[in-house]
């Protein structure tokens, strides 16, 4: 709660902030016009100025005052109605006046020639997702339709447009971009990510490398993520490689979410993560998947599936790790030759579908003798093994040259 | 079909706030869908807020207007006409139709059917629809229950109805006709090549429905439903094949939203497992499960992967299997669940040849170059299954 603050003493907070936000926009000021710009940082200036603002109540008389605080009358006025919900809880409100504010402060944006105030166009930017998120949620705590965040969609939309042009603004469309596809992963409409990747990629006023590392990183993560719901492996790999080794070592936030999709990716194309790279970002739920196929464990490979289900399901990964079976019963048979060839070398490469049946049995799986030879068909068929089964003698005859054929970094044909 | 115009009203005006195509393409509950970002709006208010609430009073199958209208048009439909009559209906028999260029400004209660109204014109249509006679040909029964239950829909979105198990009921049955007629339709044309465009449209429909009924899922989540789980496994039925998705969403984005109830209910469990077996390529397995698990309706959708999975096993076959060892067709019956005859037939339309040994027994020689995949509109192998037997039956009625 705030402390008693009077009339008087509002008042002047009120000032102080309009003197300070026009001396800013005067100067061109951009890194100081950004912290005026940001409510969700609740720092203590934003606090004591919305409370002034709640205590003082008519804050347009004092817009209105001067020609200087005038001008700005369309920006100010919607931002401290914005600061003023946002102090007592009302977030959708809050959300409501600041896109008005933040719609007023494009359209000067546009006119101003250079790009001195990106830096608070982008606390704007992030401002517009962060209270539609929040209004959202206060929407539907009390039974209604949470809508805020789509707007702010829209408007991010907007702001793109502004910035997609020849001037120095347009370093700024990355940014913008990655907010978007915030929105849009948060609103589960991916699809809409489409028109602007294509409008980065293909715009001959963009050129990739003069966007900011950081939000480099940041786009190629979330393409990269696509890449993955889209089953597109070596896409995904190539961005999310991308993002991971631009990324700064000291985040390992950031690292860990990075890992959390290139791995599922590497495995299916054969490569499979140390331990230890797994144990330093927390990412043990992988440590099983990772042991079953070095093991050709398909049982392990199942019970870690359905160990982390949700986890798996929610971040979109779990229909790719499934698919690793093809992998595990590579591996499988792999193993069997390899017993085999100690035993007798000159017999190795012949493998009785019997034998994969108890193997199988004793990873406690049920298999007849025909589904194995199913099985084998499939991996013989998608290269994952060479060689040709025997249906009468119910033998499968693997090649004496390179049987296991690795993945080398592409995903398996279909 | 002829379309039927509202008189006056709509008719040639340019768009309302709400204009067709939001009622064409979504059937969602909610005009607040209509808005996009191409379309201005002077307020920042929800759509919503502004639609007068519209309560349907029309207490016949079809406004007494539009058929009076139609009547002396001719344009009634085969179903509706009294004693075969052109330009005579009744109440009993007039339907209304589904209107594309409807705008809801010009809507009146009196034109819209409550619900109670909705569901008896619904029982109606799907009397005509499993109805055992066969006077008429398929694609005109299908026609006309098409057109009409989008006209269903429409009523209820332009109602903004979006609760109550009446509202899921009546969805859940279009939904149900959708399948069958697909089912239907397909087989229908299995002769000609190409797959009629009607096909496609009720896919399209099928789609838009099930879209409303999760809609409807959703938001009546502290009720429980059923048939729920059964009618979220289609969604993923629908989308096995990730070439051929009707909605062009990944299945992996879709897992995302569903409940946790959803995906451990035995019906998703179950396609999941299929979806499993699918992307795998394991045809024995996949085919094994559809005959022993599938239910009707999960059986109807399923129809159009059997032969793709089929050719898929089959082209292993032929490319793993020994030179010396040509498979005997029998056994290519026990793995792809097909009578011999069937096999021999299915075999040539993947471009294999088979050939019958001196002791009478047909085998199919292995490493043949000439394999295809089934070109055109597939023929269709029954599976070998008794219990498969009778959805086979149930769809087509005593044919033939």
């Amino acid at each position: 709660m705030a402390s008693y603050m009077s009339m008087g003493e509002a008042h002047r907070r009120i000032t102080e902030y309009l003197n300070r936000f026009t001396d800013v926009v005067s100067y061109q000021d951009g890194s100081s016009l950004k912290q005026l710009l940001s409510l969700s940082s609740e720092s203590p200036s934003f606090l004591a100025l919305a409370d002034a603002l709640n205590i003082f109540q008519d804050a347009n008389r004092v817009i209105r005052q001067a020609d200087k605080y005038s001008q700005y009358a369309e920006i100010v006025a919607p931002l401290f109605r914005a600061m003023q919900s946002y102090r007592v809880g009302h977030f959708a409100e809050s959300y409501q006046a600041f896109e008005k504010s933040a719609n007023a402060f494009i359209q000067e944006f546009r006119n101003w020639e250079s790009a001195w105030a990106l830096e608070a166009l982008y606390v704007v930017v992030y401002e517009i997702r962060i209270l539609a998120e929040r209004a959202d949620r206060e929407l539907a705590s009390n039974g209604k339709t949470p809508e805020k965040l789509k707007a702010a969609g829209s408007f991010l939309m907007k702001v793109f447009g502004v910035l997609a042009g020849k001037g120095p603004k347009r370093v700024g469309a990355l940014y913008v971009t990655c907010q978007l596809f915030k929105v849009y992963f948060k609103l589960g409409t991916v699809h809409l990510c489409r028109s602007v990747i294509r409008s980065i990629e293909t715009a001959r006023i963009f050129d990739f490398e003069e966007f900011p590392v950081r939000d480099k990183v940041t786009y190629m993560y979330y393409t990269g993520r696509l890449e993955v719901l889209n089953e597109n492996f070596p896409a995904a790999d190539h961005k999310l490689s991308y993002a991971l080794s631009h990324c700064d070592p000291q985040s390992v936030a950031n690292i860990r979410m990075i890992l959390k999709y290139l791995i599922p990716v590497k495995l299916s194309i054969g490569i499979l993560p140390k331990r230890t790279l797994l144990e330093k970002y927390n990412l043990v739920e992988y440590n099983d998947i990772v042991l079953a196929m070095r093991r050709g464990d398909l049982r392990l490979l199942r019970h870690a599936l359905e160990q982390h289900e949700d986890r798996f399901l929610r971040s979109g990964v779990y229909l790719v790790l499934e698919k690793l079976e093809l992998q595990v019963y590579q591996r499988l048979v792999k193993k069997i030759y390899m017993i085999q060839k100690q035993k007798d070398p000159s017999k190795a490469h012949q493998i009785k579908l019997e034998v994969i049946v108890k193997a199988l049995k004793w990873l406690q799986m049920e298999m007849d003798i025909d589904e194995v030879e199913c099985i084998m068909s499939i991996l013989i068929y998608k290269n994952l093994v060479k060689g040709y089964f025997a249906h009468k003698s119910k033998v499968a005859v693997l090649s004496k040259q390179d049987p296991f054929p690795k993945l080398n970094g592409k995903p398996i044909n279909s | 079909m002829e379309r039927w115009q509202p008189r006056g009203r709509g008719r040639g005006r340019g768009r309302g706030r709400y204009s067709s195509s939001s009622f064409g393409q979504s059937n969602d509950s909610g005009p607040s869908k209509a808005s996009n970002h191409a379309r201005k709006t002077t307020t920042n208010r929800n759509d919503a807020e502004d639609l007068p609430n519209l309560i349907g009073t029309c207490p016949f199958m079809c406004p007494i207007e539009e058929r009076t209208q139609r009547e002396r048009l001719r344009d009634l439909a085969i179903f509706e006409r009294l004693n075969g009559n052109p330009s005579k209906s009744s109440s009993t028999l007039a339907v209304k139709k589904f209107c594309r260029t409807i705008s809801s400004k010009d809507l009146h209660n009196v034109d819209l059917r409550p619900l109670p109204v909705l569901q008896h014109t619904l029982n109606h249509l799907l009397t005509i629809f499993e109805s055992k006679e066969h006077e008429h040909p398929f694609e005109a029964v299908h026609d006309f229950v098409f057109d009409r239950t989008r006209s269903i829909r429409q009523d209820l979105s332009m109602q903004n109805i979006i609760t109550g198990h009446q509202a899921v009921n009546i969805y859940e049955q279009i939904v149900k006709f959708h399948i069958i007629s697909q089912y239907k339709l397909r087989r229908n044309s299995s002769n000609s090549n190409a797959l009629s465009p009607m096909h496609h449209l009720n896919m399209e429909q099928l789609t838009k429905t099930l879209t409303s009924l999760y809609h409807l899922y959703d938001t009546n989540r502290t009720s429980s439903f059923t048939n729920e789980a059964e009618f979220y496994s289609f969604y993923v039925l629908l989308h096995l094949d990730s070439n051929h998705q009707p909605t062009g969403e990944s299945l992996s984005l879709w897992f995302k939203t569903l409940p946790f109830s959803i995906i451990k209910s035995k019906e998703m469990m179950f396609t999941r497992k299929l979806l499993r077996c699918f992307r795998f390529g394991n045809y024995k397995s996949f085919l094994h499960y559809v005959e022993t698990e599938a239910s009707c309706l999960q059986y109807y959708v399923l129809e159009p992967y059997i032969c793709e999975i089929r050719a898929f096993g089959l082209g292993c076959l032929n490319h793993g299997g020994y030179k010396l060892n040509p498979y005997p067709l029998l056994d290519i019956c026990k793995v792809l669940i097909m009578e011999e005859c069937d096999v021999e037939s299915f075999c040539k339309d993947c471009g294999l040849d088979t050939f019958v040994s001196d002791e009478g027994v047909k085998f199919m020689p292995t490493k043949q170059t000439s394999f295809c995949y089934p070109k055109g509109s597939q023929r269709y192998y029954p599976l070998v299954s008794n219990r498969l037997k009778k959805f086979y039956d149930e769809a087509f009625g005593e044919m033939l």
